[in-house]
């Protein structure tokens, strides 16, 4: 198979965690590939192994056993120091809880990664003030993340995903714990991203948010149960889609 | 009655899971009481071996001492004898000036008493060793022979003639090693001087031979032996010009050689116990904050808010005396090493007086509430108010701070944002460091001090003792104070990795590195550091000027920048290991350990 094409790619993927008796397979033999430009939704019931897939794919953990790719190149058996330096350059992260760095305003959490890779302080205010704009928060850029509501934390952390113009966006249960205003919100950047052909994996409970993706894969125990493309982009526009209009 | 119970099974409980607080808050509080008493008890130790010293030589109340000689002078001594405030006398008698050679050729001023073969009722010094003068035989004062090295059965020479030394002895006629000789030759100044003891024709021999100078001196036993003063008053016009020594005044005198010592271990238990406090405060803020977490916990069996504050004061109170009786149970025992540096006096010095023990329990009581008031009011304040979700602190935000540091490489920036986050304890980590800067200082001005040697012409073959014990006392509190503000380090390095886990687990998910975290952990600390370091030069500069005596020259400026860079060095090195461990913390778990 041609590695190289595929943003992310796991194979023969398996996480356990435990020993003996209480031994859990987190990840059990998952094979994945998720060509660039693809969103792909994964859903199933908790604690069937989602987060911790994701996990695997952007090197926050090291599975047991198999082989992650990204960017064509393979990270499960690089040092932490590369995995940091991978993470910079391919990788952005969205999280259910956030996960902003509290003592940090909302530019200043966005300008972190960017500061990160290296980029000048200069560069990296400008990035983020574009991308604050981008999700409609420029009026919010002086926040602390404690002045800010749930969906705008989200945003935020969305901006700050996409600084380093990563190859990939790992986002788990990004509305998780958004009223659905918010959610809204958040499914229209996605939507926008994704016509600009961002590659996304994208862990939800959310239909709404799943029927966004073009391809959708049910896991249970640990293990792909099902691998749906959806019709892609919906000529119908998303609050039609999502019922949500009028 | 039922809280009561509570309370302590809670505290017992907490000391059992927190051992290593508890050692480390032990051990603070133990350093600082302990040096404390010392620093407290040494003029009462000091006097009490003065007193036991008189007791068992029969030790005059008065010395009579006058710095000519000839017959009127020895009849106007011996006139006081009749004086009706005097109950009994001893003397007049010969002080001879002379110097001293051992046989390693140590040379010293002595001066020589000639005393008679049989003491008499007045000044009977305590042969601690081999016997009392005999003709053609001498005996040294204990201090002297001490510093001289020399022994029962050397012999030593004076004015080119050899002696055997057939005794050791003590005596409270005078002062300790080397204040032996209470007036010099013609009533004018005396150097650093022994003393030995020869009969009197020894004595008269030894002064003709040589023409050596001589004054006379008589002890005297008064009616009321307090009434010193008064007795002096009574005898002040008189044409022959005499000097009385009270037995107050020379026990006064023995404290000279403690002058500084006093100071060191005050001075010094006043910083340890700063030291004792900054770090409990920084345990207690850890504690409060878990503490915090656990009172949804408490309530839910029934536990009032204050419950949580009542343990903690409680344990750290408990905690607090404990460590207050261990250190004067040291302090006792140390005593004795350190209140005595000559070996002029005999006896025990005293133990702990009442009021010892009052300054030092309140020491450790203050210790433990000043540190534990603060975060336990907050704990309290916070228990009340939400339960277990209760996130104790709220960051504030410093823009200027965070500007700054963006134009730094990526560990010091983490390390500046780190910093910015805890302005208390960037205040603890200054403290910490301000202090071990101040205790180098300290003991580098005090070993940069010219100093004159006991010997012949100043000689430093026989140390300035003073010197000596001040630099030995001065050592071992800087190791003190040393040793208690890199625990301190160590605990606040930890705590602030701890509490930073958060923010750091989402710095390496934007892709830090764990190289990247642990330096700025260890940057943040250097940073919180660097104040303490500046300030601590012209502090220990200042704490040294207000306490010292007389004279002192300030070392190489090279040397204090010395002292505080080698400190930060010291606390980059030791800040290392802890941050790397935080930095090592799987990020996955650590993510996951903020949302449960
Ligand atoms: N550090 C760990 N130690 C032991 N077991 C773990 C650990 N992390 C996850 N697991 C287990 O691995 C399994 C998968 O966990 P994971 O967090 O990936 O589930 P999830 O699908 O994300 O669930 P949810 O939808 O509730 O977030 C679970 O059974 C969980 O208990
Ligand atoms: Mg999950």
């Amino acid at each position: 198979m041609n590695v190289s094409s595929a943003a992310v790619q796991a194979c023969g993927l398996v996480k356990t965690h435990g020993q003996g008796q209480s031994r859990v397979h987190a990840v059990d033999e998952v094979d994945l590939e998720v060509p660039q430009g693809q969103m792909l939704a994964v859903m199933g019931p908790s604690g069937c192994g989602k987060s911790t897939l994701l996990h695997l794919l952007g090197g926050l953990e090291r599975p047991t056993d198999g082989e992650v790719w990204v960017a064509g190149r393979r990270i499960d058996t690089l040092s932490e120091r590369a995995l940091a330096r991978m993470r910079r350059r391919s990788v952005g992260f969205v999280f259910q809880a956030f996960h902003l760095v509290e003592e940090l305003s909302a530019a200043e959490n966005v300008e972190l990664p960017a500061l990160l890779a290296g980029r000048s302080r200069r560069q990296a205010r400008r990035r983020a003030s574009l991308l604050l704009d981008r999700v409609g928060l420029a009026a919010r850029a002086r926040h602390l993340p404690s002045q800010l509501s749930g969906g705008q934390r989200q945003r935020v952390a969305i901006a700050r995903a996409l600084v380093n113009d990563p190859l990939v966006v790992l986002a788990d249960e990004p509305t998780g714990n958004l009223d659905t205003a918010a959610t809204l919100e958040v499914l229209r950047i996605f939507e926008e991203l994704r016509s600009a052909g961002q590659t996304f994996v994208i862990v939800t409970h959310d239909e709404r948010v799943a029927a966004t993706a073009d391809r959708l894969v049910s896991m249970r125990d640990g293990m792909f149960v099902d691998d749906t493309r959806l019709a892609g982009s919906h000529p119908r526009g998303l609050g039609g889609l999502i019922g949500l209009e009028g | 009655m039922g809280s009561i119970v509570l309370v302590v099974r809670l505290v017992l409980a907490d000391v059992r899971r927190h051992k290593v607080q508890v050692a480390i808050l032990l051990l603070a509080v133990t350093v600082a009481t302990a040096t404390m008493a010392l620093g407290v008890s040494l003029r009462g130790a000091s006097d009490t071996l003065y007193e036991q010293t008189r007791a068992a030589t029969a030790g005059p109340d008065v010395v009579a001492l006058s710095g000519d000689r000839g017959p009127a002078v020895t009849s106007a001594l011996a006139a006081l004898a009749n004086d009706p405030d005097v109950v009994a006398h001893h003397g007049p008698y010969r002080i001879v000036y002379a110097d001293l050679t051992t046989r390693d050729s140590t040379s010293s001023p002595v001066v020589v008493h000639g005393f008679a073969e049989t003491p008499g009722a007045v000044n009977r010094p305590l042969v601690t060793s081999g016997q009392w003068v005999r003709p053609g035989g001498m005996v040294l004062e204990r201090g002297f022979a001490t510093a001289l090295g020399v022994g029962v059965g050397d012999h030593v020479t004076i004015a080119s003639r050899s002696y055997p030394v057939v005794g050791i002895a003590v005596t409270a006629a005078t002062s300790i090693y080397p204040w032996a000789a209470q007036i010099g030759p013609g009533g004018g100044p005396s150097d650093y001087s022994g003393l030995a003891w020869m009969t009197r024709s020894d004595a008269r021999t030894l002064a003709s031979s040589h023409d050596l100078p001589v004054t006379l001196a008589m002890d005297l036993k008064l009616r009321d032996p307090a009434a010193t003063e008064a007795f002096r008053e009574g005898h002040r016009v008189s044409i022959i010009r005499i000097n009385f020594h009270s037995w107050q005044f020379t026990a006064v005198q023995d404290m000279v050689i403690l002058r500084d010592s006093q100071p060191i271990l005050v001075v010094g238990s006043w910083l340890l116990s700063f030291l004792a406090s900054t770090g409990v405060t920084a345990l207690a803020v850890g504690r409060a904050a878990e503490q915090t977490r656990r009172a949804g916990l408490l309530k839910a069996v029934g536990a009032a808010p204050g419950l949580i504050a009542t343990v903690l004061l409680t344990e750290y109170l408990a905690l607090a005396l404990v460590g207050d009786a261990l250190g004067l149970v040291i302090a006792r025992l140390t005593v004795p090493a350190i209140a005595s540096p000559t070996a002029s006096r005999i006896g025990d010095a005293a133990g702990l007086t009442g009021a010892t023990v009052a300054t030092a329990t309140v020491l450790a009581v203050a210790v433990a509430v000043l540190s534990t008031l603060r975060p336990t009011l907050r704990a309290m304040r916070t228990a009340t108010v939400t339960a277990q979700s209760a996130t104790a602190y709220q960051p504030r935000h410093r823009p200027w701070l965070t500007a700054l540091s963006a134009l730094l490489p990526t560990p010091l920036l983490l390390g500046v944002r780190l910093t910015a986050r805890r302005p208390g304890r960037v205040v603890l980590q200054a403290c910490s460091t301000a202090t071990i800067v101040i205790a180098i200082v300290a003991l580098l001005i005090r070993f940069a001090q010219p100093e004159r040697g006991y010997g012949l012409d100043g000689s430093a073959a026989l140390p300035n003792l003073r010197g000596e014990h001040d630099r030995q006392l001065m050592l071992a509190v800087a190791i003190l104070l040393i040793a208690l503000a890199l625990v301190n380090t160590i605990t606040l390095t930890w705590t602030t990795a701890i509490e930073a886990r958060p923010s750091m687990a989402i710095a390496r998910t934007l892709g830090a590195t764990p190289g990247q975290i642990s330096a700025g952990l260890s940057t943040a600390q250097l940073l919180s550091s660097l104040p303490g370091a500046i300030l601590g030069i012209p502090l220990g500069l200042g704490l040294f000027s207000i306490f010292a005596l007389g004279n002192w020259t300030v070392p190489p400026f090279s040397w204090l920048l010395g002292a505080a860079l080698a400190t930060l060095l010291a606390t980059a090195a030791l800040t290392a290991l802890p941050a790397r461990l935080a930095a090592r913390q799987p990020v996955a778990q650590a993510l996951s350990a903020e949302t449960a």
